[in-house]
Parts: structure tokens; C-alpha cells; sequence
């Protein structure tokens, strides 16, 4: 594997940004924008003219725009040198750290706003081409509950899956999210193990409280090389230490298991570029579109062995004094899904606790955050990207 | 999730690629687009071969048996599903080894098992398209 470009540290985050996630807010992904981007320049005492670089997710309320980053650059009275939309769905947070930070290396920009803005509850322009007109949608199969009913049912006939552990993990996020004034208003409030249990089937075996639900919202990330944010003044700092990224895993294989997802080749490979074990991690923050997803990436990160993840998470403290703080403000599952600007939630949360700014829910002095992304659903299979991040203070 | 007034079950719409796919589920056959230089089929049909990158690929009407791999019972319907409901969505295994999502039908939702033998079947959406899905093969 490729060296470690981002071993000596050489860039830095010196900011974050995350609007109040919502449902049906009629706000469109440039308002958002604006919300977070605003946050953003306060936090940092900069103006949009300071601003040289910019990444962008692509939001499901407005892709039928083919110049979405361009309009929205324009919106914010941005002028970049380096501009970047990805298109890797939930994996494009933790993308957009590891491209902003080549961009920086590389002098293509001094400073840069990455921004994810989605408003899918509000409005939605997604119409998907490839396979899907002629072998997906005619089936009938639930979209991404489907898809990950299929996934978890396989599970179950390879490994014991213990509900009762994937509850312990709804019931810590949504203790998270309790105490996480950016959550859905209505996602704040605490559950039990059997509320988990007792939701509804929605594509069975998966049930209501295993997925997330598609709400409105922003989050950004101001990123500089460390040079310059000493010169700045800025001395709260949280760097990208490693990075590892997988698209399209076992892609070519007609008949893979589809229980192996491509975790197994990012998650030991960024460990290992960072120097890191699995016991060495002070928080997860893995991205959470369905309960089973975390558990699948602890098992094949290597947290637990295959097949144990439901008994690691019902047996393991995984709240923000525990011996593995998992998605410690709630994850997209507590919070709500803010569209394909999801990713960064879990992001936004690993930089905040970082630097100490996570309020009643703080980890005790963190040293590092491993967070993950996932991005689109395929052909029946598990996910298509799989991305790992490791950062330090 | 919104319910807005009822919309039809999608329909596919052939590609130049695929048209050889639906003439042939038209005839009650289920095709497989076949790699010679690999000896190895593939599913979804695509216009090249995801094992050699070349365009050396053949249709084959295959058996249309193969073996549940998963299944997710449906209980929030899609367009035109909803007086199925709740129904069944198969992730199929092909004698072929290749793998295919498609409804299970013919058999209650509670007895459907991973591993059980089913065989294609086909029903009419249009004049022009007969869509496939399974049914339990008891030989």
C-alpha cells in the first residue's frame, strides 16, 4: 500500500460547522449552505473572500443540477481555486477531508470549506439510471431498508445475530442525541432495548429502528495547512492522521459473500497506516445508516471476530465513558439523516469531541476518533464505497 | 414516507444491450449474458465483461433455476405493490452463479427459506414486457 500522506500532520482542521437537522424545513441545500457556511466564517473570523478552496457532497435535493457547486459557490460569493464535488454518497465527508488535504498539500488552494448540504425531506431530484429502471425497481424491493434487509438476513444464516445487542447500540445513540441540541427534535428523547424490539418490520428482518430517516440539514469543515493555522492563531486543531478508501469491493465476483463488506480491506488498512490497533481507538464514529452496518464494520475493522459484533455491542460500555464510545452525539440513526450530507454528521461529531467542545456527552480527553463512511447502495450486494479515517488531536 | 396518489409498478425500458434480455422473458426464458473467454455468466447485463474488460459476450436462455441465497419480507409496499403486500423480495443464486433480485411468488412469505430450490416465472406488465420472478421448484 501507498504511503501515508497524511503521517506528518502538515495539514489540520481548524473548524466545524453542523446546522440543526430537521424534516420538511422547505429550506433548500444553497440555504443550508449558507447556514453552515456562516457558522463557519464566525468560528473562524473568516469571509467568504478568505476562502480559496471548497469541496462540496452532492444533495440529493439538487443533483438534477449538473453545476450544483458551481452555482453554489456563487451563492456564497466563494471564489476557489480548487473546487470539488464528490459523488460517493455517505462516504464523501471523510472523502472530501482526504481530497481537501491532497489540495492543500499541493498548494492548489490555502484555505479551504468543505460543506455538505442536503435537503431530501424538502425536495427530491434523484433519478438513478444503469440497472436500476430494469432490475431494481420492478421488484419492488425497499430501497436501502431492502437492500439491507437482504444483507441482514444472510447474516442470520451464516451467524448468530443477537438483537438485543444492535438494540444496546439504537439505545446509546439515542442517549446521545438526547443530550445533542442539533438532533431532530423528536428523535430527542430516550429509549429501552425493547422499543428497539418492538418496532415495526419494515423489510423484515429489519425493523423501523434500525434505519435512519431522511431529514434536512449542514455540516463543514474548515481545513488549512498547519503552518498557517499557527500563523492564524488557531489552537484548537484535529488532524487527518489516515486514510484508507474502497469503491466497488469484490465488485467483479458474481457470487461474493455478501456479508464481507470492504471494510476488511480500508478499516486495517487505515489502522495500519496510522500505527494504530483496534484497542488503541479512543471513539468510533461509524457511519450509521442501518444498526448493522456498525456492527459488520466492528467485526471487519476488527473490533470483535466475524460473526460477533451483536454480542461485542450488547456486552461492551459504548457510551462516552465507556471502554468504546460509539457515536457519541447520536449518529445519523439518533439524529436523523441530513440526505448525502449524512456522512458528516459522524465527522462533525469526532472533530467536536476532539476538541473538547462535546458538552455533557465528552469523551474524557480523546487522543483520536476512527470514523467511517458509506456511499450507495448496489446491486445486491452490501455497499459500494467503504472509507475509514483516522484523526488525531 | 410520502403516499401520494398511486402510481403504477415501473416498467422497464430495454437499452440497446438489454433488448435480447426481454425478448427472451417474453418466450418465458430467463437469459444470461454469457463470457466465452472467461467461461462465466454475468448478472446484471451489462455491454462488457466485468471478468475482461472486452465485448465478447453471448446471450444464453438459461434453465431459470437456482437457489434462495437471502429474502427480505416487504411490508412497506413500492408502486404497485400494494395488494401484495406484504410480499417477497429473493436474492437468488442461479445454477449459473450468478445472482438475481426478484420476487418470490407462489408460496406464503413465512415458508420461504435461504437455500430452498425455485425456478423461474414470468407475469405480463405490458405487450412488450413479461417480468421474471420465482417460484418454489419442486422438480
Amino acid at each position: 500500500m501507498a504511503r501515508n500522506f497524511l503521517e506528518s500532520q502538515d495539514v489540520c482542521i481548524v473548524a466545524y460547522g453542523e446546522t440543526k437537522i430537521d424534516r420538511r424545513t422547505g429550506k433548500t441545500a444553497y440555504e443550508l449552505a449558507a447556514e453552515v457556511a456562516e457558522e463557519l466564517f464566525a468560528r473562524t473570523n473568516l469571509t467568504p473572500g478568505d476562502i480559496d478552496g471548497v469541496s462540496f457532497t452532492v444533495p440529493l435535493s439538487e443533483c438534477a443540477n449538473p453545476f450544483w457547486s458551481n452555482y453554489c459557490t456563487d451563492y456564497l460569493g466563494i471564489t476557489p481555486r480548487w473546487l470539488q464535488t464528490t459523488d460517493i454518497g455517505g462516504a464523501s465527508a471523510i472523502g472530501n477531508v482526504a481530497r481537501a488535504a491532497m489540495a492543500l498539500q499541493n498548494e492548489l488552494c490555502e484555505t479551504a470549506m468543505l460543506i455538505g448540504a442536503d435537503a431530501p425531506s424538502s425536495k427530491w431530484s434523484a433519478v438513478y439510471g444503469s440497472y436500476r429502471n430494469e432490475f431494481w425497481e420492478p421488484t419492488g424491493i425497499q430501497g436501502p431498508p431492502g437492500a439491507f434487509g437482504l444483507l441482514m438476513n444472510r447474516y442470520m444464516a451464516q451467524y448468530e445475530l443477537d438483537f438485543a445487542g444492535l438494540g444496546a447500540l439504537a439505545v446509546a445513540q439515542r442517549n446521545g442525541a438526547a443530550v445533542n441540541e442539533n438532533a431532530y427534535e423528536r428523535f430527542r428523547k430516550r429509549i429501552a432495548v425493547d422499543d428497539y424490539l418492538n418496532s415495526r418490520e419494515v423489510s423484515t428482518p429489519l425493523r423501523l429502528l434500525d434505519s435512519v430517516m431522511f431529514c434536512d440539514g449542514a455540516n463543514g469543515l474548515v481545513m488549512m495547512k498547519t503552518d498557517r493555522a499557527r500563523e492564524l492563531g488557531f489552537e484548537n486543531r484535529v488532524y487527518p492522521f489516515a486514510y484508507s478508501e474502497i469503491t466497488n469491493f469484490a465488485g467483479a465476483e458474481q457470487t461474493p459473500d455478501i456479508t464481507e463488506t470492504g471494510f476488511s480491506v480500508s478499516g486495517p488498512d487505515a489502522l495500519a497506516k496510522a500505527g494504530l490497533t483496534p484497542a488503541d481507538i479512543a471513539m468510533f464514529h461509524p457511519y450509521d445508516d442501518f444498526l448493522i452496518a456498525v456492527m459488520l464494520k466492528l467485526e471487519q475493522i476488527g473490533f470483535c471476530e466475524r460473526g460477533q459484533g451483536s454480542q461485542f455491542l450488547r456486552d461492551t460500555d459504548i457510551s462516552p465513558t465507556g471502554a468504546l464510545p460509539i457515536n457519541t452525539g447520536g449518529g445519523q440513526i439518533g439524529c436523523g439523516q441530513p440526505g448525502l450530507a449524512g456522512g458528516g454528521v459522524n465527522l462533525v461529531e469526532a472533530v467536536r469531541q476532539l476538541m473538547g467542545e462535546a458538552g455533557e456527552r465528552q469523551v474524557p480527553d480523546p487522543a483520536n476518533a476512527l470514523v467511517t463512511g458509506i456511499g450507495v447502495i448496489p446491486y445486491g450486494r452490501n455497499w459500494g464505497t467503504s472509507n475509514a479515517m483516522v484523526l488525531v488531536k | 414516507m410520502n403516499e401520494p396518489a398511486p402510481k403504477p409498478r415501473p416498467v422497464p425500458r430495454p437499452t440497446a444491450n438489454t433488448q435480447f434480455f426481454w425478448d427472451a422473458a417474453k418466450r418465458g426464458k430467463l437469459a444470461l449474458q454469457y463470457d466465452p473467454d472467461a467461461d462465466r455468466y454475468q448478472f446484471w447485463p451489462r455491454a462488457i465483461s466485468t471478468a475482461t474488460g472486452r465485448r465478447n459476450l453471448e446471450w444464453r436462455e438459461t434453465s431459470g433455476r437456482g437457489e434462495v441465497y437471502s429474502y427480505t419480507v416487504t411490508h412497506v409496499p413500492t408502486a404497485g405493490f400494494e395488494e401484495r403486500t406484504p410480499y417477497v423480495v429473493g436474492l437468488i443464486e442461479l445454477d449459473e452463479k450468478v445472482r438475481i433480485i426478484g420476487n418470490i411468488v407462489g408460496i406464503d412469505p413465512g415458508e420461504v427459506e435461504i437455500g430452498m430450490r425455485v425456478r423461474a416465472t414470468f407475469e405480463t406488465l405490458t405487450d412488450d414486457i413479461d417480468y421474471f420472478a420465482f417460484e418454489p421448484d419442486d422438480g
